[in-house]
């Protein structure tokens, strides 16, 4: 329990340093974030710029004479009641735009994870007992290719081959404008449809990883000396192989099952936005490209709880699943 | 003597890579890229004018990898290309590697307060995607002429923190043997223990990781350049890629598929070359994933 609190303790530091630095970084971006507002009133209303500044950060709440310090110190404060900040581009609070686009990220990193755990597990688990054929070295080839395909390349190459090629899926969106959301099989298979390139997207290199560190984790497994042991006693293959070999191989796995989602989030945040899917990552790329600083600060913020969350748990599940490992 | 610990080294290192075939075939690869960047680069010339009778040309004996949208040929590109992309590559690597290794072995040795200060600032760096992080970093620099030691900077920066966590873990493993009791006996100075007992210990390590991080040096530097965010040589391959994909549109004319193709045939290629040195070293230097090969 001890241990409990002060992991806990030393994860809030952890985070109140990452959070002040990018809070740092994005208000050194240049540009001035009322700029593009301002431009518009002036046209509407045929004011010279100067005044349309001067209105458009009454209207985004901004104080040019404000000091960074005070800024900081505001926002930290909201933070810890629970309030991301808010965004001028779209004229809303952060936490609007969080719970409009969040369900969407979580829909497709839990699928792919899912998705890139199961076929991994099994792939290189077959290609561990297959060892030393053709198949094993297909399959680790290809995977060490994959890997080797950085994955906003993979995610252009999957939008230009499915979406403007072959046309079979859409070009962007959660759903297709023209249909209403409702639960009607319709509806729900074109949210599948349109999370299908994204999810795709981040689970093809995570499979590939998965499927090696099985492999690797099965034949070191094979090895030992309890399977030799268990051989003699005469147990079937098949026992051997499902609970001598897979249980042991997957028990690691599992444990880092949550690292790896903390590392799908700061990859997806890319893939959403080349595939346009309205998740936390497609508003990031519209903050950066809008100079929003209070949206960037506040979903950034959002994707380092994300991370630090993954890797809390990932500390307590391998501590739950291997009994070597003693929590101090 | 020198010559002696340069023979066993050879023996040491270098020759059971040599034998492997992963690391064989992934150091071919490299090598080929570095033959490009220097002996090629040298050698075939570069024509950037654009010439619009020539363009979206197929691969010919003329023109190897075909030519781009503006009728310039795309084999010369790639070959001026690989040396920015090989020289921010390694720079970026090296970098990453040095400042992993120094504050991997400070971490390691130093107790109370001042490591627990350097354990947060790794930790804070693990948990910051690097991505994100990259696009506002991009962002920050856009209006400015970076060199290329500021852009392997910017992409060292992100990739040293789980160097800096495994050398901090190998340090506590050897920190209290007794030839570095020794050492403190005698009264040492601290950067002596520090550089010279430790880091003399991990330098194999250290130089195992240096390739283990190209492919992440590779893929980020790609990345900013391919996302338009950083000006540099337009030859570089994540510009070319930016350049065939949202300037030229290649991908939405059949004849355009070819320029696409070469660019990404050879950043995945070069990669790959990474990726395979770098399993060839964990199986030599890791004899557990050995098995009964």
């Amino acid at each position: 329990m001890n241990y409990f609190i002060s992991r806990v303790l030393y994860l809030l530091v952890v985070f109140v340093v990452a959070v002040s630095g990018i809070f740092v970084l994005v208000n050194n971006m240049p540009g001035d974030p009322a700029y593009g507002l301002a431009v518009s009133i002036a046209q509407q209303r045929n004011v010279p710029l100067d005044r349309a500044l001067e209105i458009a950060r009454n209207i985004m709440g901004i104080d040019p004479n404000e000091s960074l310090l005070t800024r900081y110190g505001k926002f930290m404060s909201n933070l810890f009641k629970g309030n991301f900040g808010y965004s001028a581009f779209y004229n809303t609070s952060v936490n609007e735009i969080i719970s409009r686009s969040l369900p969407w990220t979580i829909f497709v990193i839990s699928l792919a994870t899912f998705f890139s755990f199961i076929v991994g597990i099994f792939l290189g688990a077959f290609a561990a007992q297959k060892r030393g054929t053709v198949i094993e070295w297909i399959i680790s080839t290809l995977s060490s290719i994959i890997q080797a395909v950085p994955p906003f390349i993979l995610a252009v190459l999957i939008l230009f081959a499915f979406s403007v090629s072959l046309k079979v899926l859409p070009l962007g969106g959660a759903y297709p404008v023209d249909v209403e959301p409702s639960f009607s099989f319709k509806f729900i298979s074109k949210i599948f449809l349109h999370a299908l390139g994204p999810m795709l997207a981040t689970a093809i290199p995570q499979i590939a990883s998965w499927t090696l560190a099985m492999r690797g984790n099965t034949s070191q497994i094979m090895e030992e000396d309890f399977i030799r042991f268990a051989e003699i006693r005469g147990l079937r293959d098949s026992v051997i192989a499902r609970k001598y070999i897979r249980n042991n191989a997957v028990l690691p796995l599992v444990a880092s099952l949550a690292i790896g989602v903390g590392y799908m989030l700061g990859g997806h945040t890319l893939v959403e936005s080349i595939f346009n899917y309205p998740g936390i990552g497609f508003y990031f790329s519209k903050a950066i490209a809008a100079r929003d600083f209070g949206l960037l600060t506040g979903l950034f913020t959002l994707i380092v709880i994300g991370v630090i969350a993954a890797t809390f748990i990932a500390d307590f599940v391998y501590a739950l699943i291997d009994p070597r490992v003693k929590l101090k | 003597m020198i010559n002696e610990s340069m023979v066993n080294f050879y023996f040491d290192y270098i020759q059971p890579l040599l034998k492997n075939k992963k690391s064989l075939i992934g150091l071919i690869i490299l090598l080929i890229y570095i033959f490009m960047a220097t002996v090629g680069a040298a050698v075939v010339p570069l024509d950037m004018n654009s010439n619009f009778a020539e363009r979206y040309q197929k691969p010919s004996l003329k023109h190897p990898f075909g030519t781009d949208y503006f009728g310039v040929d795309i084999f010369q590109q790639i070959v001026h290309g690989s040396r920015a992309v090989i020289s921010l590559t390694m720079l970026a690597s090296l970098l990453a590697v040095l400042i992993g290794a120094v504050v991997g072995v400070a971490r390691g040795y130093l107790e109370g307060i001042a490591g627990k200060i350097i354990d947060t600032i790794i930790m804070v760096f693990l948990v910051i995607p690097s991505f994100p992080a990259l696009l506002i970093l991009a962002a920050i620099f856009m209006d400015k002429d970076l060199n290329l030691f500021e852009i392997a900077l910017l992409v060292a920066i992100w990739l040293w923190a789980p160097l800096a966590k495994q050398i901090s873990a190998q340090v506590l493993s050897i920190k209290n043997k007794e030839f570095i009791e020794a050492s403190r006996m005698l009264n040492m100075p601290l950067s002596y223990i520090l550089f010279s007992d430790i880091t003399k210990l991990l330098i194999p390590y250290i130089f195992i990781n240096f390739v283990m991080q190209i492919k992440g040096a590779m893929e980020f530097s790609v990345g900013l350049m391919f996302l338009g965010l950083a000006k540099f040589d337009p030859t570089h391959w994540g510009i070319m890629l930016n350049y065939a994909l949202y300037q030229a549109g290649a991908l939405y004319t059949a004849k355009g598929f070819h320029y696409v193709f070469f660019v990404v045939l050879n950043i995945v290629l070069l990669i790959y070359g990474g990726v395979l040195l770098s399993q060839g070293i964990e199986e030599v230097f890791n004899p557990r994933l050995r098995g009964n090969e």
